[in-house]
């Protein structure tokens, strides 16, 4: 009795976040910073930021398949092909086989089990959210209103971007509200011809791509060891410099600067451990992913940064009397709405002249076209937008495979730049529908005991509406600027999951009968549980969501601790 | 949704990135479950004829050349041969290829031994690829000439004597700028590919 005592003394912190990932990352810094003592549980393995990047700095002979990915490997990773199809990066990718799924419907669920979760893969493009993506849903009476308004947000945007780094160029548009940011990424001949045509021409803006990426780095960079950008865009390796954001080269180093922080690998959160009396999670039950031992920890709050599926999951892997069908599920919502943007849609080109413009350095991110449908004063069928990402670059030696001819001429013309192209990815968004869910499985289970998810969600009819406008306006923007050859493409099936931008499940809501978070992220019905990941959206917009969920848990971090200062936890 | 139809995704998304045999070695994911690959070494894919063969069509394709761009043995530029192509691709075929692909690229090695392509003389040899190339390119299908030259080119422009004699090798680059560029003037590479 008396050990037992001693070890749940040990094991009790001030809070425990769960996930060390983009999101997770935040929650313990900004719970650390503001005096907390917190255990931070991470499911996968532990990767150091620099030394465990094995791959970053191999030239492309040292990679015994030059980068291509072996059939061995594409089959463990399945789900990330489109992404990990690569021998340098599919180490940060999370391997299907071993970590298995049901899609009832298909659905491409990536995962990055290890420390710094995603954000050791993402794209780094960081947009505000604008005043009309927080209207949305009232407006157009879908889903559930959302319980906070785009002003609430720009303080926390305003923090979160200084201490991210963003690059990117004030346009001061409504559509995509500027950031704080560091100097913008050049943009290439044909690039700058394409803005000015489309100005001109359609009166549409493009700007640089806003991305998460040191282009001069400030003091509070350089404090946590961060370096400014190379332009090896060799980013989905990891980086070395910590040029780009991660929680593994910014948040987490701030929050072990404070000394308060524990960080716990290869620990399984199953579920959460409820005080029934007081009607308060008292702790979480965690399985060591190589040993399968079950331990338990406690803390006065918790924060489920597991992503958006694998918060989801823990709550509805928590069952209790009072809960009977998942922690705070009462509104049935739990694992609804699933969201995601839809892509693998858009236009591409060739351009002819620019034969003496070329560009030095790889730069890891691309143009930007923000959405300008159903915007102002123009009205589609459909609802919602859709923005583009993309880039002109010139062909490079690989244009050889299909090309005619072989020997001297053949090899010397392939060691020159070949023609310009461009390309323009639409990003659109998903509404918000309760028949989009995933569930839990009933019999399935994985190896250490826990029950699968189950996928069942697809695009509909607004979707694929707004589908022919994302081809059509991408071709029309590149005739406009005189690119030949111009294709626009769409994939025919395309579907839930490839966007990578998983979003909703455990929507935040005014109301407790139609959602299971309050406006601070809180679990309406158990007060001491917030989730920050995008489980908590309650529609989609079309840009980027990253820098919202960050936003959002840094604010819920300070909610929090108000709330425990205050006695309310 | 099964693997061969995920494969056709990825590659609408990608627009034409992977070739067409790559694209048929990935589906073969279905049949993997079943078989193992790895086991053996590179160069007990060919027999050695096979290999030689490979090797003269590699050259073929990138052949060592002098400054004044001219197949040479006064090397200023390697060629396939020199960097080692046909063992590479002996590994790629293994590893990286179906087999559909491998089925079909062995088709085609064997019909060049048939032939005697080695016992050729250069021009036949070079008039022998020229017609494989032209009737490869009536039909959108994947062939032994699509493979052997992407095989060739991926070898030998990301090996460490073609990138340094072919382009202007940046690994750490540190700025992007829009820069312009002379007639003629190699390629930059910055390895950021693999
Ligand atoms: C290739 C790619 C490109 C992307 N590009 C962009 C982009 O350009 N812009 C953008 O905004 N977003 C982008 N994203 C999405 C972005 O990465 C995610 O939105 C973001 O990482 C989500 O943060 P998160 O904290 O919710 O999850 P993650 O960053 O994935 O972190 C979750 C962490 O929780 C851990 N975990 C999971 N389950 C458990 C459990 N049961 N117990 C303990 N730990 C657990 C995981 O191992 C992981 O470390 C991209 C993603 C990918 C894969
Ligand atoms: S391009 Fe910049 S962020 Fe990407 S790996 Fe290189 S230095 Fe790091």
């Amino acid at each position: 009795m008396n050990l037992n005592l001693k070890a749940e003394k040990d094991q009790t912190y001030d809070a425990i976040v769960v996930g060390s990932g983009m999101t997770g990352g935040w929650a313990a810094k900004e719970l650390a910073e503001k005096g907390l003592r917190v255990l931070v549980l991470e499911r996968g393995y532990e990767l150091k930021h620099v030394e465990d990047y094995k791959t970053a700095f191999k030239d492309p002979w040292e990679f015994e398949h030059r980068g291509k990915i072996s059939i061995v490997a594409a089959e463990e990773h399945y789900a990330t092909m489109y992404f990990s199809a690569k021998e340098g990066s599919q180490y940060l990718y999370t391997n299907d086989k071993e970590n298995p799924y049901v899609q009832k419907r298909p659905f491409n669920w990536i995962r990055a089990y290890h420390t710094g979760g995603k954000s050791l893969l993402w794209g780094k493009h960081t947009y505000r959210w604008n005043q009309e993506d927080f209207l949305a849903n009232a407006k157009e009476g879908l889903g559930v209103d959302w319980p906070i308004r785009y002003d609430e947000l720009v303080p926390w945007y305003k923090y979160v971007e200084k201490f991210v780094g963003i690059s990117g160029q004030p346009e001061g548009l409504a559509v995509l509200p500027d950031s704080t940011f560091l100097p913008p990424m050049a943009m290439t001949a044909p690039e700058v011809h394409l803005k000015n045509s489309v100005a001109q021409k359609l009166n549409r803006p493009i700007t640089i791509g806003r991305v998460a990426h040191l282009t001069k780095p400030q003091p509070w960079h350089s404090a946590v060891g961060r370096a400014t950008c190379q332009f090896r865009n060799r980013c989905s390796r990891g980086c070395p410099f910590g040029a780009y954001f991660s929680s593994l080269a910014a948040t987490l180093p701030a929050a072990r600067q404070t000394n308060r922080v524990t960080l716990v690998h290869n620990a399984i959160v199953k579920e959460i451990i409820l005080d029934d009396k007081a009607q308060k999670a008292k702790g979480v039950r965690v399985i060591d992913q190589n040993t399968m031992e079950v331990r338990e920890f406690y803390a006065k709050v918790i924060f489920l940064n597991a992503g958006t599926i694998g918060s989801t999951s823990i709550l509805m892997n928590s069952k209790s009397a009072r809960f009977p069908n998942g922690l705070g599920n009462d509104s049935d919502q739990l694992g609804r709405n699933l969201m995601d943007h839809h892509l693998a849609i858009g236009a591409r080109g060739d351009i002819d002249g620019f034969d003496d413009d070329y560009f030095f350095g790889a730069r890891p991110g691309s143009l930007y076209i923000p959405r300008f449908r159903n915007w102002g004063n123009d009205k589609r069928g459909y609802l919602r937008g859709f923005g583009y990402q993309g880039g002109a670059t010139r062909a490079d030696w690989s244009r050889g495979a299909t090309e005619t001819g072989f020997g001297s001429d053949f090899k010397k013309k392939m060691t020159q730049p070949g023609p310009w192209k461009i390309n323009l990815s639409g990003f659109g968004e998903v509404l918000p529908n309760p028949n989009n869910r995933f569930t839990l499985s009933e019999d399935q289970k994985d190896k250490w005991g826990l029950p699968q998810v189950v996928f069942d969600a697809d695009f509909g009819e607004n979707e694929r509406a707004m589908r022919k406008d994302i081809m059509n306006d991408g071709a029309e923007m590149l005739e406009a600027a005189g690119f030949k050859n111009v294709v626009a493409y769409d994939n025919p099936v395309a579907h839930m999951g490839l966007g990578i931008h998983e979003m909703g499940t455990a929507r935040m809501g005014k109301d407790p009968k139609t959602s299971i978070l309050n406006k601070f992220n809180q679990v309406h019905t158990c007060k001491n549980v917030f989730v920050t990941d995008g489980s908590a959206m309650a529609s989609a917009s079309n840009v980027n969501p990253s820098l919202t969920y960050m936003a959002l848990t840094a604010r819920a971090a300070n909610h929090a601790v108000e709330q425990l200062k205050a006695r309310n936890l | 949704m099964n693997r061969r139809e995920a494969v056709t995704q990825v590659a609408w998304i990608l627009g034409g990135v992977f070739s067409a045999p790559t694209l048929q070695a990935m589906s073969r994911w279905e049949q993997l479950a079943s078989t193992e690959t790895g086991s053996s070494k590179p160069g007990s894919f060919l027999t050695e004829t096979q290999h030689a063969i490979m090797g003269r069509v590699a050259e073929l394709i990138i052949p060592r050349t002098n400054a004044s761009g001219v197949d040479s043995p006064g090397v200023d530029s390697p060629g396939a041969l020199d960097v080692g192509v046909p063992d590479f691709m002996e590994v790629m075929l293994r590893d990286c290829y179906g087999k559909p692909a491998q089925d079909l690229f062995l088709t085609g090695v064997g019909e060049l031994e048939r032939k005697g392509f080695l016992t050729l003389s250069p021009d036949q040899q070079t008039a022998m690829l020229t017609q494989i190339e032209a009737d490869a390119q009536k039909n959108s299908n994947p062939s032994f000439w699509l493979i052997s030259k992407e095989l060739t080119l991926l070898g030998y422009f990301t090996s460490e004597m073609g990138i340094k004699a072919s382009f202007d090798y940046q690994p750490i680059p540190g700025r992007f700028e829009a820069i312009k560029i002379k007639p003629g003037q190699k390629d930059f590479m910055y390895g950021n590919q693999a």
